[in-house]
C-alpha cells in the first residue's frame, strides 16, 4: 500500500451541472425554473460487468461483489431501488454507449481517485440514462471477506460508488485530521457515502448507515411509505445573516442514528428529510473535514464554531417540523 | 430515577404506612370515612419529579483494518424529563367505608433537557426544554385504614394502572405507555364523614410511579415520585 492509499478520495463525476437541492447530497438538475432529483425512473436498473481483473481481484470477486453492493442497496426498506446483472462485458466502463457498466480502469493520472462513476442523463426530465463506474487499477484491491491490510476493500467502494449510480452525492458525516504530508486520515465516518475512503484493509464501509438510507429513502421511496417519515427544516445564521455550506446533522437518541444536511441557499436554509419520526439534536458544523469541492460549489463559509440548536426539534410523521434557527459564532 | 430518588419515596411510603401503624394503635373510635355507594369528586394540584430517560452517544464508525475498529464520540447526550407541577381530577365510588375505586385524569407539562457533551468542537451545555403536554389517566383502589390516624385525618393506601399520553410542542409528535402506581396518603376532612353528612375534606397523595414505554430514548421503565394535593367533595 502507498500512503497516498489511505487518504485517496472517491470522487464522482456527474456530467451534467450537480445542483444538489436536499440534503446528504442529491445530484438536482435544474429544468427551467425548477431543480428535479437526478435519479433512474426505471427499475430495476440493468447493469454489466467488464470481464477485466483488477489488481488482487478477479473478474468473478469484482462481480460478485457488485451484485453485493446491488443487493445492499435494494434491500433499504420502502424504496424501489434495484438492479439486475446483465453479463460480463468487453466494454469498458466509459464513454457513452448506451450500457451501465462497472470494472477496472487504468488511470494512473487520477493519483488520490479510487473510482468514480460517470451519469448520463435526459437534460429534459433529469432521469439518468446510463451510468459507468470505473474502480482505478493504480491501487491495489481486496474482496477477502475480513479485508486485507494495505489492500482497499472492493465491496466498500463499490457500494459507495453504486450511491453515486443511484443519483446520490457526498455525505460530510465524518471526522477527519490533517496528515504531515498531505491530504486527510478519517478518524470517524457516519456514512457510506463520506467523500474520503477508510484505512486500506477496513472492512467497515460494507454497510450502509442512517445518512445513507435517508438519502436513498428521500430518493427512491415508495409513493405509500413517503407519510412514514419526516423532515426538520431551519436555517443557520451567523450575525444575522445566512450561511451557506454549513453542515447540519440531526441526531435522533433514540436510535443513535446520524442524518446530515446541508445549508444549501445564500439565507442558511436547510432541509433534512427522510428521517424516523421522534426529537432530533441538530448539531452545526463547518463542512471543513474534506475538501468543500466534495460537497458543493461556491462560496462556503467554514469559519464558525461547532453549535447546537437551542432545543431538541421532532420530525413528525408526514410532515416537517417548524422553522429552527441556529446561530452560529465565527471561529 | 436515581437510587437516592428512589430511597426518598421508599421512606416517604414507608412513612404513610408507619403514621397508619401508629394511627392504629393509638385509635380508639371509628374515624371519618366516606359513605358507602357514594361518589367522590376530587381535583387539585399535583407534581410529578423528574426522571432519566436515557443517555445516547453520537458515534461514527472507527477506522482500522478489519471491522473492528473503536468507534468515534461526536458527543454525548443526557437526557431527562424535569419535574413539573399539573393538575389532577378523580371520580371516586366508596364500595365500603374503607374502600372506594376511582378514575382520575391528569395534566403537566413537563420539560426534556438534555446535557451535551463529549464533543471535542464545543464545551459542554446544555439544550432547552423541549416541553411535553403529558396526560395520565389512571383506574385506582384505595383503602382506608380503619383507623384514624389523628382526629378527622385518615390515612389510605392506594395502587392503580394507567395509560401515558405525551405530546411534544405543537402537538406533532405523540408518545404513549402505560404506568403503574402504588401509594398513600391521607384524606383530612372538614365536614361529613359521619355516614349521613356530604364529605368535604382535603387529601394528599405520594406515589411511585412506574413506567413502560412513552418518551424515553432507552426503552426502559423508569419510576418517578409524584405527589398531589386535593380537594374531595362527595355530591
Amino acid at each position: 500500500m502507498t500512503r497516498v492509499v489511505a487518504f485517496a478520495m472517491v470522487v464522482v463525476t456527474a456530467l451534467a451541472h450537480p445542483a444538489p437541492a436536499l440534503a446528504y447530497l442529491k445530484f438536482g438538475f435544474r429544468i427551467g425554473d425548477r431543480t428535479v432529483d437526478v435519479r433512474w425512473s426505471m427499475a430495476p436498473v440493468p447493469y454489466f460487468v467488464n470481464e477485466r481483473d483488477g489488481p488482487g481481484v478477479t473478474s468473478a470477486e469484482f462481480r460478485d461483489a457488485v451484485a453485493g453492493a446491488a443487493v445492499t442497496w435494494q434491500a433499504v426498506a420502502g424504496t424501489t431501488i434495484g438492479f439486475q446483472y446483465q453479463g460480463f462485458t468487453v466494454a469498458p466502463p466509459a464513454g457513452m454507449d448506451g450500457r451501465n457498466t462497472l470494472g477496472f480502469l487504468d488511470r494512473p493520472d487520477l493519483d488520490r481517485v479510487l473510482g468514480s462513476t460517470s451519469l448520463l442523463l435526459d437534460a429534459a426530465t433529469g432521469s439518468l440514462i446510463e451510468a459507468d463506474v470505473f474502480f482505478n487499477t493504480r491501487f491495489p484491491w481486496s474482496a477477502a471477506p475480513q479485508g486485507v491490510p494495505g489492500r482497499v476493500d472492493i465491496a466498500s467502494v463499490v457500494l459507495h460508488e453504486f450511491g453515486h449510480f443511484l443519483g446520490l452525492g457526498h455525505s460530510a458525516i465524518g471526522e477527519t485530521e490533517r496528515i504531515a504530508t498531505g491530504g486527510r486520515r478519517v478518524l470517524g465516518s457516519g456514512a457510506v457515502m463520506f467523500p474520503i475512503a477508510l484505512t486500506p484493509g477496513s472492512v467497515s464501509d460494507r454497510t450502509l448507515q442512517a445518512d445513507d438510507t435517508a438519502a436513498a429513502m428521500d430518493l427512491y421511496a415508495v409513493e405509500a411509505d413517503r407519510g412514514e417519515t419526516g423532515s426538520i427544516r431551519g436555517r443557520v445564521v451567523k450575525h444575522g445573516r445566512g450561511v451557506f455550506g454549513a453542515h447540519v446533522v440531526a441526531f435522533n437518541p433514540a436510535t443513535g442514528s446520524l442524518v446530515g444536511g446541508f445549508t444549501l441557499s445564500a439565507d442558511g436554509q436547510f432541509v433534512i428529510a427522510a428521517l424516523v419520526p421522534g426529537p432530533y439534536i441538530i448539531r452545526v458544523e463547518p463542512l471543513d473535514d474534506a475538501d468543500v469541492e466534495s460537497f458543493l460549489s461556491g462560496e462556503v463559509d467554514v469559519d464558525f464554531k461547532v453549535a447546537y440548536a437551542p432545543r431538541m426539534v421532532v420530525a413528525p410523521r408526514g410532515g416537517s417540523s417548524g422553522d429552527v434557527a441556529i446561530t452560529v459564532e465565527p471561529k | 430515577m436515581s437510587g437516592a430518588r428512589l430511597r426518598a419515596v421508599a421512606r416517604l411510603l414507608c412513612g404513610c404506612l408507619c403514621i397508619a401503624g401508629t394511627a392504629q394503635a393509638q385509635g380508639g373510635r371509628e374515624g371519618p370515612s366516606l359513605r358507602r355507594h357514594h361518589v367522590t369528586l376530587t381535583g387539585g394540584v399535583t407534581w410529578t419529579g423528574g426522571y432519566a430517560i436515557g443517555d445516547a452517544t453520537a458515534q461514527l464508525r472507527g477506522n482500522a483494518v478489519g471491522t473492528s475498529a473503536p468507534p468515534f464520540t461526536l458527543f454525548r447526550a443526557e437526557s431527562a424529563i424535569d419535574g413539573a407541577a399539573g393538575v389532577e381530577a378523580r371520580v371516586g365510588y366508596a364500595l365500603a367505608r374503607h374502600l372506594s375505586i376511582e378514575v382520575g385524569l391528569a395534566h403537566a407539562r413537563p420539560g426534556i433537557t438534555t446535557e451535551l457533551s463529549q464533543d471535542e468542537e464545543a464545551s459542554p451545555m446544555a439544550i432547552d426544554a423541549e416541553r411535553l403536554a403529558q396526560y395520565v389517566i389512571d383506574v385506582a383502589a384505595a383503602w382506608q385504614l380503619p383507623r384514624p390516624a389523628a382526629g378527622r385525618l385518615r390515612p389510605f393506601v392506594a395502587g392503580g394502572v394507567g395509560y401515558l399520553r405525551q405530546l411534544y410542542d405543537e402537538r406533532t409528535l405523540v408518545e404513549t405507555g402505560r404506568i403503574y402506581y402504588v401509594g398513600g396518603g391521607a384524606r383530612y376532612w372538614l365536614r361529613g364523614g359521619d355516614g349521613r353528612q356530604r364529605s368535604l375534606g382535603l387529601r394528599g397523595d405520594v406515589r411511585a410511579t412506574f413506567r413502560q414505554d412513552g418518551v424515553d430514548f432507552e426503552g426502559r421503565t423508569r419510576v418517578w415520585p409524584a405527589m398531589s394535593v386535593m380537594m374531595f367533595w362527595e355530591p
